[in-house]
């Protein structure tokens, strides 16, 4: 007799959640280095704290991004809200 | 009522009948044979919600409601299914419910695409383990790592 076991599982996931602000940079950096790196538990010991390294590096090069993207955003909506005569939420914007 | 993570009974037969097309590129898709993937969303459920393994279709029954949240759910963003080692794998892009004040206990993840004659099969169930609640906030689902021990959904 041949048979074969074929597995189909659904993986872990997160929910994050936030009340009356939304997710900071340093959030969103921390989500996006855990999909971009994951060390095996079984790693050598040297490999692990060369990826451990680099992912830390990485975690605050995509935090400096993401501060960039925020501010950058504002300066957007800071001329259009000033263009469409809001100057009042324009420099609240501004000043956050 | 419970809700139980699972990868839906009926997705699995599904699978073996080519009805499921997560190839990236959603939006067409009302066959398999296009190219393009299916479209698959994702719905938010209370804690009184009965979901599981046994669940077939997506059902609008004690879905979560709430600022920001939209019946159905969001669209996500298909990732192409790939292989790691001997598993076959798929994974989604995190998706965010923002500036919303909802209270949820899990989700649905299904396939809004007609296929094989039918709309709105299920895939996955997903169990918070707890109510999450926003108040004027981001409530985002984020996916695993798409690798043979973690992502989203595998076939091993």
């Amino acid at each position: 007799m041949f048979d074969m076991e074929v597995t189909a599982s659904v993986g872990g996931f997160e929910v994050q959640t936030t009340n009356e602000r939304g997710h900071t940079p340093e959030e969103l950096a921390a989500n996006a280095v855990a999909k971009i790196i994951n060390i095996a538990d079984s790693a050598d010991p040297v490999l692990r704290q060369q990826a451990e390294a680099f992912r830390e590096r990485m975690f605050y090069v995509i935090v400096h991004a993401l501060n960039q993207a925020v501010k950058s955003d504002r300066t957007t909506l800071y001329n259009e809200f000033k263009k469409q005569g809001h100057a009042d939420v324009a420099e609240t914007l501004r000043k956050l | 009522m419970a809700i139980s993570q699972a990868l839906c009974t009926s997705f699995k037969q599904e699978i073996l009948q080519g009805i499921h097309n997560f190839t990236s590129g959603s939006g067409g898709g009302t066959t398999t044979s296009t190219g393009s993937g299916n479209t698959f969303k994702i719905a938010l459920f209370t804690s009184s919600a009965s979901l599981g393994a046994g669940t077939t279709a997506y059902a609008d029954s004690n879905q979560a409601s709430g600022t920001g949240y939209s019946a159905g759910g969001n669209t996500l963003t298909n990732v192409t299914p790939t292989t790691s080692s001997t598993t076959a794998l798929t994974d989604f892009a995190d998706t965010t419910w923002s500036s919303s004040t909802i209270t949820a206990r899990g989700a649905l993840i299904y396939n809004s695409s007609t296929t094989a004659g039918s709309a709105n099969r299920a895939v996955a169930v997903l169990d918070f383990g707890s109510d999450k609640t926003t108040s004027a906030g981001d409530f985002t689902i984020t996916f695993p790592t798409a690798d043979a021990s973690s992502a989203i959904i595998r076939i091993a």
